[in-house]
C-alpha cells in the first residue's frame, strides 16, 4: 500500500437495490476515495475511474473473466470471459460480420425498412412509450433477422434478453461469496431453455444447409470441410449476443433521447441537421452507458493497481458507466452535452475484449434514430410522465412517453 | 496564387479569392448560403495547408472553430497549398460555374411600396437552377450585395431581381436612386444552395413556399419550375407583408393558380386588417391551414426570423428537416447568430 488507508467501511451498507437505482452515488465516492475497492456486495473488487478502468482492461497483467453471477447465466466459454486460443476463434468467428466495409454493404438495407414500420405504427396516433414501442423493437428486430432469427417475434426477443439481463446482473452475495438471491437465475434459466427450444431446430438446419445467417456463419466459417462448432461451444456467445448486442442499441437510443430532451436546444439542432447524431449517440452512451458495469478483468500476476496490491487471481469488475462520469476528464459529466469536447470514452470497453459490435451498434442506433426524427420532427417528452432510469450492470430508462401534434 | 483541393479535385485560388469562389468558379460544388460570411453553410475542415480567415465574424466562427481546424471557405483564403474537406455532405457534386459578368439594365418598376423589380440584361446567358442568387457591385463602390433570382432556369437571358428599400443602405441608395435603363452593372453568380432540385430528383411532391416581403423573388422561380415539371402537384405559396401596399405580383400568381389546379396562393398581412387577405404572420396561417406536411418539401425565404419560424412551423406539421430548404436575407454587416 502506498496511499494512505481510506476508511471504506461505507461500503458494507451499500445494496445491490441501491446500485441498480442509482449507482452514481456511490461511484462518485468510490472514484474520489478509492479508484479501486473492494465492494462486499459485488463480492469482487471494482474500477470506478476512467484511468484505472483502462489500465486494468489494457493491462497485460490482466486477462478477462466472466462475473460469477455472468457465468451462471451463460455457460462456458461465452466471449466475454475466455481468453488465449478460445477468445481468438470466437472472436475470429463473429467479427467478419461486423467488419465496417461489410456492415456498411447491408446495414441500411437491414435497418431503415424495420425502423420505418415500427415508426409508421405510431406515428399518427400523437404519443408512443418510445422504449418498448421502438427502441427495442428496432435494436432486437435488426439483430435477430441479422442472426437468422426472423421465426422469433420481437416481443420474444426482449423478453429473453430482459430475462437474461436480470440474471446476469444477479450479483449480490454473501459474506461467503454464496448468491444471496439465488431464485433470480430463474428467469435466465427460463430464457435459456426457451432459446434452445428454438434454436437447436436452426442449428440443426443450418448445420446441413448453411444460409447467410450469422448463426449459420459461426457453425460453419473457418471449420475444415464437412465440420462444425459444436452448438454447446457457441451457445454462450449466443446468449452474450441475446443479451447485450439485443438490449443495448436500444438503451442506447432511448438515452439518447433522454439527454437531448434534457437540451431542447440541442434536440432541436439534431433534428434540423441530422449528421449531428453520431456525435449526439456517442454523448448519449457516455452520458448513461449501456453497459455500465458488467464485464470483468482478472489478474495473473501479482499486480499494483492504483496503490492497492493485488494477488494473482483476483477479479476486477469493470464500471464503465462511472468512469464515463469522471470529473478528471469531463466538465459536469452528469449533464448531457452534444458540444462537449468529443474525448473518448469507454462505453464500448477497452483492450482485446473492447465491443466487437461498436460500429453496427452505432449504425442501428443513427439510423434508427434517423427515421424517428425524420417522421416526427416535432417530438416531444411526455411531461406528465416521469423518466426512471435502472440498472447497473447494463443501465438505461425503463420508459420514454413521448407526444407530437399530429 | 496557391492551390486548393478537396476530394482530391485540385483548383488555383487566385489572390483576391475566397477558396469558395475558386471552387465554385471551377463547377466543384461545396454548401454555400451567404458568401458574406454570415450563416456559416460553408464551414469546412482544413486538412493540411494554411489559410487566412479574412474577414471571418468570431460569430460566426468562433476561436475555438479556428483552433480545431475549421474555417469559412467564402471569407478564407489559402496562404500555401492547402487540402480541405467537406463536413457532412456529399462530396464530389458539380455545380454551375460561377461567373463574372457584365450586365445592361433594361428595367426598373415600382411594384410596391419601397419595392422595386430590377432587370439585367445578358449579353450571354447565364446557368443556374431556379432559386439561387447573384451578388451586384455597387458601382462606386467595393460593395457587393446578393439579390435572388426570380427567373426559371429557361428565363437566362434578362435577370429578375425584386429590391426592397433599406433606408440609408449602400446598395438601396444606388437601386431606388440614380439607377437608369442602359446602365452597365457588374454581376457575380450564380451562388446559393437555395433551388429547386434537379428534374431528375424532382419527385413531385407537394411543395410549401413561404415568402417575407421580397423573399417572393426565388419562391417565384421554384414554384414555376415546379408546376412546370409536374402540373398537377400541389404547391401552396404564402406571402407574408406587413401592409397591403408592400404586396405585388397577386396577378402573376393569379395566373398560375388559374393554370394550375394544384396551385394556390395565399397573402397574410402582418400589420393590418384587409378583406381577401389573411391577418398575421404567414407561418402562422400555414400551421392553420395544413394538417400536415409529411412528405412535403418545405420553402423558406425572407428575413431571417420569418425563416426561423417557418422551420418551426413546417416541423409542427411534421415536415422532415431534410426537406426544409431556406434562404436568410441576412445584412451584409449583421452576423447570424
Ligand atoms: C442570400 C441573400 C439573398 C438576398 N436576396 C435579396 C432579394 O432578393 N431582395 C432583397 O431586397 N434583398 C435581398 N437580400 C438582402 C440584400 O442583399 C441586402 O442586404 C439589402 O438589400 C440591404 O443592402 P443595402 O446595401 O441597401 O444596405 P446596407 O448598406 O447593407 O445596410 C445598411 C444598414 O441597414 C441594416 N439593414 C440591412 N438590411 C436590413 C433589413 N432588412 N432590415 C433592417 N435593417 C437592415 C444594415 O445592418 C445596416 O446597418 C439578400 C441577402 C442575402 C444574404
Ligand atoms: C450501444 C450498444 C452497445 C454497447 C454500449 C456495447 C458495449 C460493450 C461493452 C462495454 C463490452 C465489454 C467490453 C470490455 O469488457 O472491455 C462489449 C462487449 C461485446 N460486445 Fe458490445 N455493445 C453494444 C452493442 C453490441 C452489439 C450490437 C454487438 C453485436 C452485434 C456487440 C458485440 C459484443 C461482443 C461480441 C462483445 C464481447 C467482446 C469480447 O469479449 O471479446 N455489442 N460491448
Ligand atoms: S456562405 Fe460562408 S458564411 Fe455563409
Amino acid at each position: 500500500m502506498t496511499t494512505t488507508q481510506q476508511d471504506l467501511s461505507w461500503l458494507d451498507d451499500v445494496t445491490m437495490s441501491d446500485l441498480e437505482r442509482n449507482p452514481y452515488p456511490t461511484y462518485e465516492r468510490l472514484r474520489r476515495e478509492a479508484p479501486l475497492a473492494f465492494v462486499p456486495v459485488l463480492g469482487s473488487y471494482v474500477a470506478s475511474t476512467a484511468e484505472v478502468c483502462r489500465e486494468v482492461a489494457t493491462s497485460p497483467d490482466f486477462e478477462a473473466v466472466i462475473t460469477p453471477a455472468g457465468g451462471r447465466t451463460f455457460g462456458h466459454p461465452a466471449i466475454i470471459g475466455v481468453n488465449g486460443d478460445i477468445h481468438a476463434d470466437l472472436r475470429g468467428m463473429v467479427e467478419p460480420q461486423l467488419q465496417p466495409a461489410e456492415v456498411d454493404s447491408w446495414v441500411d438495407d437491414l435497418v431503415r425498412p424495420i425502423a420505418r414500420r415500427y415508426v409508421e405504427q405510431f406515428e399518427d396516433r400523437g404519443r408512443a412509450e418510445l422504449v418498448a414501442e421502438f427502441c427495442e423493437p428496432v435494436s432486437v428486430r435488426s439483430l435477430g433477422d441479422l442472426l437468422g432469427l426472423q421465426s422469433v417475434s420481437s416481443d420474444k426477443l426482449r423478453e429473453w434478453f430482459h430475462k437474461l439481463s436480470v440474471s446476469f446482473t444477479n450479483a449480490a452475495v454473501d459474506e461467503n461469496g454464496e448468491f444471496t438471491n439465488p431464485e433470480g437465475f430463474t428467469p435466465g434459466d427460463e430464457a435459456r431453455a426457451e432459446i434452445q427450444e428454438v434454436v437447436d431446430p436452426l442449428i440443426d438446419r443450418w448445420t446441413e444447409h448453411p444460409e447467410n445467417t450469422a448463426i449459420s456463419h459461426w457453425l460453419h466459417d473457418g471449420m475444415p470441410p464437412g465440420k462444425t462448432r459444436a452448438r454447446e461451444y457457441i451457445y454462450p456467445t449466443i446468449y452474450v449476443y441475446l443479451l447485450g448486442a439485443m438490449q443495448e442499441p436500444g438503451h442506447g437510443m432511448a438515452s439518447t433521447l433522454v439527454g437531448l430532451f434534457s437540451r431542447p436546444e440541442q434536440l432541436e439542432e439534431v433534428v434540423d441537421d441530422p449528421s449531428l447524431l453520431p456525435r449526439a449517440i456517442s454523448e448519449g452512451m457516455r452520458w448513461t452507458s449501456p453497459i455500465w458495469s458488467a464485464t470483468a478483468r482478472i489478474s495473473t500476476k501479482p499486480v499494483t493497481i492504483a496503490g492497492v496490491d493485488l494477488p494473482a487471481g483476483t477479479p476486477v469488475i469493470l464500471s464503465y458507466g462511472s468512469a464515463n462520469h469522471d470529473t478528471g476528464k469531463y466538465d459536469a459529466p452528469t449533464e448531457y452535452d452534444l458540444h462537449r469536447p468529443p474525448l473518448p470514452h469507454l462505453a464500448f470497453g477497452a483492450g482485446n475484449h473492447a465491443c466487437a459490435g461498436i460500429y453496427y451498434a452505432n449504425q442501428v442506433m443513427r439510423i434508427g434514430l434517423e427515421e424517428l426524427f425524420e417522421a416526427i420532427p416535432n417530438l416531444e417528452r411526455d411531461t406528465g410522465e416521469g423518466v426512471e432510469f435502472w440498472g447497473w450492470g447494463f443501465r438505461g430508462p425503463t420508459s420514454l412517453h413521448c407526444t407530437w401534434e399530429v | 496564387m496557391s492551390a486548393i483541393s478537396v476530394d482530391g479535385r485540385r483548383v488555383e485560388c487566385a489572390e483576391d479569392q475566397s477558396m469558395l469562389e475558386a471552387f465554385l468558379r471551377a463547377g466543384i460544388w461545396m454548401p454555400n448560403s451567404c458568401n458574406q460570411g454570415t450563416c456559416g453553410t460553408c464551414k469546412l475542415q482544413v486538412v493540411c495547408g494554411e489559410v487566412d480567415h479574412g474577414d471571418s465574424p468570431l460569430e460566426t466562427l468562433t476561436a475555438e472553430e479556428r483552433a480545431a481546424g475549421l474555417a469559412l471557405a467564402c471569407q478564407a483564403r489559402p496562404l500555401a497549398e492547402t487540402e480541405v474537406a467537406l463536413r457532412g455532405s456529399e462530396p464530389g457534386r458539380t455545380t454551375h460555374v460561377l461567373r463574372d459578368l457584365t450586365a445592361t439594365v433594361v428595367g426598373v418598376e415600382e411594384i410596391a411600396r419601397d419595392t422595386r423589380r430590377i432587370l439585367l440584361g445578358l449579353e450571354e446567358p447565364l446557368a443556374f437552377s431556379a432559386g439561387q442568387y447573384v451578388e451586384l457591385l455597387v458601382p462606386g463602390t467595393t460593395e457587393r450585395r446578393p439579390y435572388s433570382l426570380a427567373n426559371t432556369a429557361e428565363e437566362d437571358k434578362v435577370l429578375e431581381l425584386h429590391v426592397r428599400r433599406v433606408p440609408g443602405g449602400v446598395a438601396s441608395e444606388w437601386l431606388f436612386g440614380p439607377v437608369a435603363v442602359g446602365d452597365r452593372v457588374e454581376v457575380r453568380g450564380p451562388l446559393g444552395d437555395f433551388h429547386a432540385p434537379d428534374a431528375d430528383e424532382d419527385q413531385g411532391e407537394p411543395m410549401v413556399l413561404i415568402g417575407g416581403g421580397t423573399g417572393l423573388a426565388p419562391l417565384l422561380g421554384i414554384a414555376r419550375t415546379a408546376l412546370a415539371r409536374h402540373p398537377e402537384r400541389t404547391v401552396v405559396l404564402y406571402h407574408g407583408v406587413r401592409v397591403e401596399a408592400d404586396l405585388y405580383d397577386t396577378d402573376r400568381l393569379e395566373e398560375l393558380a388559374a393554370g394550375h389546379p394544384g396551385f394556390s396562393f395565399v397573402t397574410v398581412l402582418s400589420r393590418e386588417a384587409v378583406r381577401g387577405h389573411r391577418h398575421g404572420y404567414a407561418p402562422d396561417a400555414f400551421v392553420e391551414d395544413i394538417a400536415g406536411a409529411r412528405g412535403w418539401s418545405g420553402w423558406l425565404c425572407g428575413p431571417p426570423p420569418m425563416v426561423e419560424a417557418g422551420v418551426k412551423a413546417f416541423k409542427r406539421r411534421r415536415m422532415a428537416p431534410r426537406l426544409i430548404h431556406r434562404e436568410k436575407f441576412t445584412a451584409a454587416d449583421a452576423p447570424a447568430p
